[in-house]
């Protein structure tokens, strides 16, 4: 691939070390209610919702039989789904050697993090009883309750677990000469935090060699092992015997649907981050244009198997895959949801073949919005129109959400936007040491 | 307390020479400082490097597999919990509790690797220059007493802005 330019070219190193620094120290009026709205949604929407469940009990749900997974299960796949974009592709964009992901990975892996972290949430709030979560932690106990390794959801403790910690140092030692660059450019307790996390680092030829040779095989592990997570997460379903759960598609279709999300979701934080930290020169519309291509790649493979999932379903022509391919095309009110997601996941991608809508930011940040709306309607969909409609129709049973159910949804988002924003400010959010590569090697004589 | 010279540069190529130039008179204790990675270009000057994390991640990754085997077969060896004909000691399922611990403990040993090599953490004061996290290249270069003046004169010809004596913990 040929080198082509992302940023201006007449940014000089200096500057790139002072706008980071910048971004860190400096906020204004604006940020802090932004946190503070933030912070007040988790304890009104997440907090106190949470705390009545587990006072009153699971009753405080919509979820009765047979209809036992519903919302919180829909979140948990949703944040684990907009994770995989982050690590993913970060990873797959430094093993080929991409330029035009150095700007833009270290929040996207931290976007990763704080989604899996959100996820994460999500099992403990479903759990219902959630101080007994150390019951499905592998070590031998007292009480007789063995672990049960044949089961999907002990797969998921698994997958779940390594791809936080994988994730985690990623984004950690990735940042390790940034940390020591903030460390060098700071006061106060700043200077003591960014010393005792940049681990001393002093950028000798000896430490960038190591860190190179490590972050290669960080890279090297993740992708496989985001390909395994959401596999995973979609054979919690697949692996039943419930009509419209129980396809072979599934892990595939999962995993391009996480991939298909969370590039949308990179997309919506890079609108916002560089607006927000004035950014522009080194998150420009070239990256929108690199991101949209994804986009529109991910939303044909998406569709695709959206339809193969359909017609398979279809041309079994069983009574009870038809009776669920019904509920969820034609039964209102889930029929208005499956249009709109085809609307917004199919149809209005594919204005991103135009170079100028790639180009727009606004028309960007609208496709990818819609896009992660569309997003979760499909996780909705596939948990609460399979469920309803068992083999028998005497166990039918709809399922609506309870407000506790849909306050702690909204509330989720409140906790993701709060730790993104502490992230922004004590975190390099833009990588000082890639941009500077991007930028060039400072040569005398010319040739570079 | 071994004494040193540090010169610090603007262009990478002049600090290459520099090393370059050094490295064959007969300097061997060579430390580059830079805010940029510059694998390739420093490998030309000061030879290559071997690359012994992947040991870490294979071992790591062989571990871990092991673990993962050993404990979904050791649990249903404890306690035998049979589920309608199917078998005490799964080999599919185990697979995946061992593929998802083989990524785990490889990159937990690659961490390992990558501190122990890169003599990371350490807090304790040595030789550095706030400039090498900005834009300047450094170049640290042992010497003994009576070379500090050649050493430092080779350093300012090839166009350092600035030599300093330092000492070496």
């Amino acid at each position: 691939m040929t080198h082509q330019q992302h940023m201006k070219s007449d940014i000089s190193y200096k500057e790139v070390n002072e706008d980071v620094v910048r971004t860190m120290t400096k906020s204004g009026a604006g940020y802090y209610i932004a946190l503070f709205l933030s912070m007040a949604g988790v304890v009104f929407l997440w907090l106190l919702p949470w705390a009545y469940q587990i006072y009153t009990g699971q009753g405080v749900t919509g979820l009765q039989t047979p209809v036992f997974w519903g919302i919180y299960l829909t979140n948990f796949i949703f944040w684990i789904g907009i994770s995989h974009s982050g690590t993913l592709l970060s990873a797959i964009l430094f093993i080929t050697q991409t330029p035009w992901r150095r700007s833009i990975y270290r929040s996207a892996e931290a976007m990763t993090f704080f989604s899996v972290l959100t996820a994460a949430i999500f099992v403990f709030v479903h759990m219902g009883r959630p101080w007994n979560f150390y019951w499905t932690m592998p070590y031998p106990n007292q009480r007789q309750i063995w672990l049960n390794f044949q089961s999907p959801l002990m797969f998921d403790v698994f997958a779940i677990s390594t791809y936080m910690t994988a994730s985690m140092m990623f984004l950690y030692f990735g940042s390790i000469p940034d940390l020591a660059a903030v460390r060098d450019r700071v006061t106060g307790w700043r200077k003591e935090l960014y010393g005792a996390l940049s681990l001393g680092w002093r950028g000798t030829d000896a430490e960038w060699h190591w860190l190179n040779k490590a972050y290669t095989f960080f890279a090297v592990l993740i992708i496989p092992l985001a390909v395994s997570v959401h596999s995973i997460v979609s054979w919690d379903f697949a692996l039943s015997k419930v009509p419209g759960l129980n396809k072979t598609i599934f892990a595939p279709y999962f995993v391009v649907g996480a991939i298909y999300s969370g590039s949308a979701g990179i997309v919506t934080l890079m609108v916002i981050l560089r607006k927000t930290l004035k950014i522009e020169k080194y998150i420009t519309t070239n990256h929108f244009d690199k991101l949209g291509m994804l986009l529109l790649v991910m939303s044909l493979l998406w569709s695709y198997i959206n339809i193969l999932e359909v017609f398979t379903g279809w041309y079994a022509d069983t009574s009870f895959e038809n009776e669920a391919l019904k509920y969820r095309m034609f039964t209102p009110p889930y029929a208005y949801m499956f249009w709109l997601m085809i609307f917004t996941n199919t149809f209005m991608p594919l204005l991103l073949i135009f170079r100028k809508i790639r180009a727009s930011i606004i028309i960007s940040l609208i496709i990818s919005l819609g896009i992660n709306v569309g997003m979760w309607i499909e996780r909705y969909l596939i948990i609460t129109t399979s469920l309803p409609r068992k083999f028998l129709p005497y166990m039918w049973h709809d399922y609506s959400p309870s407000l506790t159910e849909i306050s702690m949804t909204i509330g989720s988002f409140s906790f993701f936007i709060t730790l993104f924003l502490l992230f922004i400010k004590l975190w390099p959010s833009v990588s000082i040491y890639e941009v500077k590569e991007d930028i060039g090697i400072p040569m005398k004589k010319e040739g570079h | 307390m071994g004494k040193a010279v540090l010169g610090l540069f603007t262009y990478v190529d002049d600090m290459l020479a520099a090393a370059d130039k050094l490295k064959k008179s007969g300097f061997s204790g060579i430390t580059i400082f830079s805010p940029i990675p510059l694998g390739h270009e420093i490998e030309h000057v000061l030879g290559e490097r071997k690359n012994y994390v992947r040991y870490f991640t294979f071992f790591g990754g062989v571990v871990g597999f092991f673990f993962g085997t050993l404990l979904a077969f050791g649990t249903a060896a404890l306690y035998a919990l049979p589920r309608g004909g199917r078998p005490i000691f799964a080999i599919t399922p185990t697979l995946i509790i061992s593929y998802e611990t083989t990524i785990l403990f490889g990159v937990l040993f690659t961490m390992l690797g990558f501190m122990l090599f890169a003599k990371l953490p350490s807090y304790k004061k040595k030789v550095y220059d706030p400039e090498v996290s900005i834009d300047s290249f450094g170049l640290l270069v042992d010497v003994s007493e009576a070379e500090i003046n050649d050493v430092t004169k080779i350093l300012k010809e090839l166009g350092a802005n600035e030599v300093k004596r330092v000492e070496e913990k």
